[in-house]
């Protein structure tokens, strides 16, 4: 029996000192493919470092990954959300996320994206992995076949979808049963219809959601329904993945994660063509929604920091970058990667990097820190009830309005 | 008629309780105790939870939270008003029809079963593909037979999207409720029915004047349990539209409302358990004063007979 002790511990040992194990949970599936990659380049850098990566779906993930940290039982690195989020916040003030500035070199990436994980104490809790841009994907050959052209105002592009329509085809596929859907249209809308100015000044309380161009962009979205697909408030997105990708609509209101892993694996002679939102007129400049995805953020569990460590390095890196980019087809976070050469994905890169709005009031924003959130309990509701008829636009905007200034303050002053 | 336990079989009879009861206490009287103590503090979930006395019950009653919670409630009532009707009513029916002596009826005690045995997850995965408004069957069906008009979009409309599910409920569940009825109904004495029929009575008059009173306890009770099981709902919605109970909250129930309070929905909008655990003694506080009357109910009813 003492044999049987000592022999387990000296393997125990053995075992630990030769190869450290490094485990990452996150909820990206898309992901997957990505770590075995990174193992074999740390491997070939001469680090002995296994990387076991584990995926939860996104509406549990969260909770899992909580409790499991709570009790010791977690990983030793995560995929965190982005701030200012109070599922992260509360995770850091509960010492459950650790600062890793200073550890990790992060001179690759940009102020815009680290100002995502950098918390009110002034430390990054985390190393960015992806960049989303969303915005208008369509259908190049539907395009082609009916001599249109990228819409450079809004009137443009309702014209497009007016000839679209004459034609039989459905213009624009919308999954009207996911409101998230439908909050993230709004909010790509209002980067360019809106515009970043008009956005800054909403969210320093200089204009609030009464204003008239809100509710105009309320209105112009509600004229959109016209363009959408019959019955399109009870489909889901998988019903428009498979639209899309199955050329049965021309254009979706989407993000650039679902192109390689979703829309081309289901049809891969499908060619997408991208744009951004056209504003109202010709003298307004497009803008795009951009937002960071998340984090690699180190915990309070990890059994062995240094080799944590190693990884989190590697991912600040150009070369993890590549390899990120290469597997998922999306935007890293890392400036300097090379992409692969789509040109749907060149023209994104270019729109992160020159035509990214500086102001959003969607996911990263300010207005989705408390509750009532403008993305769960305004947007994503609301426009489900304003495209059902049950509420009109100017509703939409009055709706805004009570929500967020119960509890934000630039927005609290009657009007 | 209490019979005389003797100390000795006092004690053996305490030993057999004991494990049950720990395991009880652990499980479903301490989590109920701790639920009602967290619903007076805030808890993202990690760290501290703060104390914060009748805060959540104001924010879920008078705050802004009201008119979600309010709209909750409604749809259980709607619920369980519905799902009585169809499953008990129509259930009722089919235990009637299916309590004769007609050869292989047994067939059909089957065939009103095999939903009920489907996990119920997968019945609300199943629906929502035979729903979808392009492609889904029912509305193939509808087009093909000439009735376009009919085909909407059943989960998208907030008018109907509740209903159709309920639909849904009643489709998988009233299996058991027939067999249940059905139990009972064949209990009766078979020398009441037969002196009825002798009496000169219709079926009809059979049923409303001899059955139907002698199932009337069996009535109740799974009257009590639709209404725990109505108040408690949440799976079959969020397979078919998603924990943000879409359309515009037309579906939300209780069920939605405490998953999406304590465990936030899609959107970074702030997580808080302890206004969950406030949700849940809501919940709680509906059904349990039902659930106890029932029990006196039932004594009172025993101590009679």
């Amino acid at each position: 029996m003492k044999l049987q002790m000592i022999v387990g511990i000296v393997l125990a040992v053995v075992v630990v000192g030769v190869a450290a194990e490094v485990t990452i949970w996150s909820w990206r599936s898309w992901d997957i493919p990505v770590w075995p990659k990174v193992e074999a380049a740390l491997k070939a850098a001469g680090y002995d470092i296994t990387i076991k990566y584990e995926v939860f779906a996104p509406t549990e993930y969260d909770a899992k990954m909580a409790l499991a940290l709570r009790t010791g039982t977690g990983p030793d690195l995560v995929y965190a959300r982005r701030l200012p989020d109070v599922r992260t916040s509360s995770m850091i003030d509960a010492g459950l996320y650790l600062p890793i500035d200073g550890l990790v070199d992060l001179s690759h990436f940009p102020e815009t994206v680290l100002k995502y994980i950098t918390y009110t104490d002034g430390r990054i809790y985390g190393v960015p992995f992806a960049v989303q841009v969303i915005g208008i994907f369509y259908n190049k050959r539907i395009y082609e076949q009916f001599g249109l052209k990228e819409p450079e105002t809004w009137d443009e592009l309702v014209a497009n979808a007016e000839i679209l329509k004459a034609h039989g085809i459905v213009p624009f596929f919308i999954p009207g049963k996911e409101g998230w859907t439908l909050a993230m249209q709004h909010a790509m809308c209002g980067v360019s219809v809106l515009g970043p100015e008009w956005i800054c000044k909403l969210i320093n309380g200089e204009v609030n959601f009464l204003d008239p161009r809100f509710t105009d962009l309320n209105r112009r979205l509600n004229e959109l329904k016209v363009y959408y697909q019959d019955g399109f408030l009870a489909n889901s997105v998988t019903d428009m993945n498979a639209a899309f990708a199955f050329e049965q609509a021309a254009m979706v209101f989407y993000g650039i994660w679902e192109y390689k892993q979703t829309w081309k694996k289901l049809n891969p002679e499908l060619e997408v063509g991208y744009f951004m939102v056209p504003p109202l007129t010709r003298d307004q400049k497009p803008y795009a929604y951009v937002y960071m995805d998340g984090a690699i953020t180190l915990t309070s569990n990890a059994k062995n920091v240094e080799a944590a460590l190693k990884v989190l390095q590697f991912c600040a890196t150009p070369e993890f970058g590549t390899i990120f980019a290469s597997e998922t087809w999306n935007i890293p976070a890392v400036l300097g990667a090379s992409l692969p050469e789509d040109p749907l994905l060149q023209e994104i890169l270019d729109v992160y990097h020159n035509h990214a709005s500086p102001c959003v009031y969607w996911v990263g924003s300010v207005f989705v820190s408390q509750r009532p959130s403008l993305y769960d309990d305004v947007l994503s509701p609301g426009m489900q009830a304003m495209y059902a008829g049950k509420i009109s636009p100017e509703d939409l905007s009055k709706m805004a309005q009570d929500a967020i200034s119960q509890w934000y303050p630039p927005l609290m002053k009657k009007d | 008629m209490k019979t005389k336990i003797k100390k000795k079989e006092k004690k053996y009879i305490l030993l057999f309780i004991i494990p049950t009861l720990i395991l009880y206490t652990l499980f479903i009287i301490y989590p109920l105790f701790s639920s009602l103590a967290l619903s007076f503090y805030s808890w993202p979930g990690a760290g501290k939870p703060t104390f914060v006395g009748l805060r959540n019950f104001r924010m879920l009653f008078v705050g802004p939270f009201s008119k979600e919670l309010f709209n909750a409630f409604f749809h259980n009532v709607y619920f369980f008003i519905l799902t009585s009707l169809f499953e008990l009513g129509i259930g009722f029916f089919i235990a009637v029809m299916l309590a004769t002596k007609i050869k292989r009826i047994s067939i059909f005690k089957t065939i009103i079963y095999i939903p009920n045995m489907i996990p119920i997850i997968l019945v609300g995965f199943m629906w929502s593909l035979f729903l979808n408004p392009q492609i889904g069957f029912v509305n193939q069906l509808l087009r093909a037979i000439g009735l376009k008009n009919l085909a909407k979009p059943w989960l998208g409309d907030p008018n109907l999207a509740l209903t159709v599910i309920i639909l849904v409920n009643v489709w998988r569940s009233i299996g058991f409720y027939v067999l249940v009825l059905l139990a009972a109904i064949q209990n009766i004495p078979l020398d009441l029915i037969e002196a009825a029929y002798m009496d000169g009575a219709s079926n009809w008059q059979l049923i409303r004047k001899v059955i139907f009173p002698l199932t009337l306890p069996t009535f109740r009770t799974l009257l009590i349990l639709l209404f725990i099981w109505s108040f408690n709902t949440f799976e079959l919605i969020y397979a078919m539209v998603g924990v943000q109970a879409g359309p515009f909250r037309s579906t939300d129930v209780l069920g939605t409302l405490f998953y999406r309070t304590a465990f936030g929905g899609l959107g970074s909008a702030v997580v808080d358990m302890g206004l969950g655990a406030a949700v849940t003694v809501f919940i709680f506080c509906i059904v349990m004063p039902l659930s106890i009357l029932y029990v006196v109910y039932k004594e009172k009813r025993e101590s009679e007979r």
